[in-house]
């Protein structure tokens, strides 16, 4: 088994080094002069249909976002545990059943709390 | 209108009029055709040829058109990339709304001094090599709006125009005639001469 | 060459070098095999547009037009490149990268024909899993780095949309891990003497439409709203650093496709046919659904797709594993119509108490 893991992780550096090669071609091809470039100063100014950009970009956002953002990682991380009990759902039998259950009830408990103190609206 | 920290509508306003102030006189007249150097002999050797002609076939072969149309010849536009002219035959379908995609401008329609500052902006921005198509007869010469004080008499005072397609709109055929001329321009290009 | 493909992973790491030709061999193969289906796929795609339109589509480059996405490649990639000088350089340069790696990394565990994959991981569902997500994190970089409102906007729109199906994408397949007993993505293909599709239609119901959210396809594809956000989190990216970020939302379509057909078509199963031959018909027969789609639905606010994800398909979601799982106890000797006529019931009830309570839209929202 850690031979198939090692496979991957070598895998992961060849889709490393082949997405940066995907990157990079076009600085060799520029340097042969088949890529033009021609940059100016309105060329690399942010594009907003046109008109010169006003105000900072990088500010504070929407707390929208980030309230999903606690929501996935409150259920998300609790549904990997169901992975391990379904593989092994039928050796465990209705006991383990009852378990996920009442881990699932929990759950549930705080989504439905979620969901009365409006967190899931969009507004 | 507050959008950043000193900054009042009023000063916006006179700065806008600034801008188009300075563009109405330095298009005191037409911009030369851009690719004027097509019509010379470039020595060409086998190499340069061939990524010639693999490059410009590419190029020509999928062109992606920016979509900042100003006026009404966008709707004979609209006619072409829809069902019965189908630009998409050619692999023009694809329009990018962002100019760091795209390599086409359609000048489509009237272009008013007010709007120029920013046509010329999205066509600055736009990632060489781009090209700009003069749609109808007000994007060749203002049409009938030539003598207008608030009208640019004809796309070519700010931007480079390689294609002028006539009509008061053009047909979709015209347009599609014009686009087939660009293609053929397209092919004579050289790596020798830049790109 | 193909012959070596389908050996058993057994022999060849028998054969001399036989683990440095194994991952040679199914490295470059997944790769190669990858960005080829994406050149056909986006033709393909281009072509059922056009005739869901009443046009042609492409057909001047080449036969059929078959040449047009090569065309398209050789243009983008001398396209001028575009680095904007307030941008956040680093971070800008490494997004296409970091978003494009774990879609190729997918496939690695996804079996071409039987024990024919690049690694068996044990844990190969969770390993899709973790690794789908990252994908997010470069969109993310893309849409930050670029100095631009627009993509900021568009980024966070994608990251919040992403986020939200993931839960309903994971909850769907543990629905297949109960019926298989395993994680591992070849067990479960070997598991489908009936394609889980039928026994888990509410399933694979929950899982299409999320990962059509994941895709950002239609009716889902608003963080590249023309009409409100420009282009999408990557405006400011040009020639071949936007390609990669076209590429991934390609390569990201098959490989779900192939997770598709996979999980709940019966994979690399079939008769008559070899097996990789079955697995690539089932994958363009889901990409083919998934153009249809494009070219049937229009396309949803955010409001609607949030209230879609949280409240429709993650309690249906839950529901299905709870439903899966009592029967699986309970009634281990269930013929087949009976468990999928079960789920399918459960998902026409839950859609008719939904639509009953619940009246999705309608107001008007600030994004």
């Amino acid at each position: 088994m850690l031979s198939e893991f090692s496979l991957i992780a070598l895998f992961i550096l060849i889709v490393l080094g082949f997405a940066t090669s995907l990157v990079l071609i076009p600085v060799a091809l520029r340097k042969l002069g088949i890529v033009p470039s021609q940059p100016s100063a309105v060329k690399s100014e942010p594009y907003e249909c046109g008109l010169e950009t006003t105000g900072p970009t990088w500010i504070q956002f929407k707390i929208r976002y980030y309230f999903y953002a606690l929501l996935l990682i409150s259920l998300d991380i609790t549904v990997v545990f169901l992975y391990p009990w379904a593989v092994e759902l039928t050796s465990l039998g209705p006991a383990g059943l009852i378990t996920i259950f009442i881990f699932l009830g929990i759950l549930a408990v705080g989504y439905l709390y979620a969901w009365r103190k409006g967190a899931l609206e969009w507004k | 209108m507050e959008i950043g920290s000193g900054i009042n509508s009023m000063d916006l306003d006179l700065h806008e009029g600034h801008v188009i102030e300075d563009l109405k006189n330095s298009a005191a007249s037409a911009l030369p055709e851009p690719s004027r150097w097509l019509d010379e002999e470039i020595e060409r050797n086998i190499i340069t040829t061939t990524v010639d002609k693999l490059l410009n076939w590419g190029r020509k072969t999928s062109l992606w058109t920016e979509t900042s149309f100003t006026a009404c010849c966008t709707f004979e536009f609209i006619s072409t990339s829809s069902s019965r002219f189908d630009i998409a035959r050619f692999g023009m379908e694809v329009l990018r709304s962002s100019p760091r995609h795209a390599d086409l401008m359609i000048t489509a329609g009237t272009l008013t001094w007010k709007m120029a500052p920013q046509i010329k902006r999205v066509y600055e921005q736009m990632a060489e090599p781009k090209w700009v198509i003069a749609m109808g007869a007000c994007g060749i010469s203002g049409g009938i709006f030539a003598d207008s004080y608030a009208v640019v008499p004809g796309y070519n005072r700010i931007l480079p125009v390689d294609v002028y397609i006539p009509g008061c709109p053009p047909r979709p055929e015209a347009l599609l005639a014009g686009i087939e001329l660009l293609r053929k321009k397209i092919e004579k290009r050289s790596i020798a001469k830049g790109n | 060459m193909v012959e070596l493909l389908l050996l058993p992973a057994s022999i060849r790491s028998e054969l001399p070098f036989g683990y440095w030709l194994h991952l040679l061999i199914f490295g470059l193969g997944i790769i190669t095999l990858l960005l080829t289906s994406v050149i056909i796929f986006i033709w393909l795609e281009r072509r059922l547009v056009g005739r869901f339109q009443l046009r042609h589509g492409p057909n001047r480059a080449g036969p059929f037009g078959l040449l047009q996405s090569v065309a398209d490649v050789i243009k983008i990639l001398t396209k001028e490149d575009i680095i904007p000088s307030r941008a956040d350089k680093l971070v800008f340069w490494m997004a296409p990268v970091i978003a494009f790696t774990p879609v190729v990394l997918m496939l690695g565990v996804v079996p071409v024909a039987d024990g024919a994959l690049l690694a068996d991981l044990n844990i190969g569902i969770l390993f899709v899993v973790a690794i789908s997500s990252v994908t997010s994190l470069g969109v993310f970089m893309a849409g930050w780095s670029s100095y631009n409102k627009y993509s900021l906007l568009s980024a966070m729109r994608t990251v919040a949309q992403l986020v939200s199906y993931e839960m309903p994408l994971i909850l769907s397949m543990v629905g297949v891990v109960i019926l298989t007993g395993s994680l591992s993505l070849n067990e479960m293909v070997k598991a489908q003497s009936i394609p889980f599709i039928l026994l888990q239609p509410a399933g694979f119901f929950i899982f299409f439409t999320a990962s059509l959210a994941e895709i950002n396809r239609t009716p889902f594809d608003l963080l590249e709203a023309d009409s409100e956000l420009v282009a999408g989190y990557n405006i400011e990216y040009s020639g071949m650093k936007f390609a990669t970020f076209y590429l991934t939302e390609y390569c990201e379509a098959i490989v779900l496709s192939t997770l598709t057909a996979t999980l709940f078509l019966g994979g690399w199963q079939g008769p008559w046919l070899p097996p990789m031959i079955w697995l690539l018909l089932k994958i363009g027969l889901v990409f083919c659904v998934i153009v249809w789609i494009r070219a049937t639905l229009p396309r949803l606010r955010i409001d609607q797709v949030m209230n879609f994800a949280w409240k429709f398909l993650l309690p249906l979601a839950i529901l299905n594993l709870l439903l899966t799982s009592l029967s699986v106890i309970f009634w281990p000797t269930a013929p087949a119509w009976a468990s999928g006529l079960i789920n399918l019931s459960m998902l026409a009830v839950f859609i008719l108490v939904y639509s009953k309570f619940f009246k999705p839209g309608g107001k008007t929202v600030a994004v």
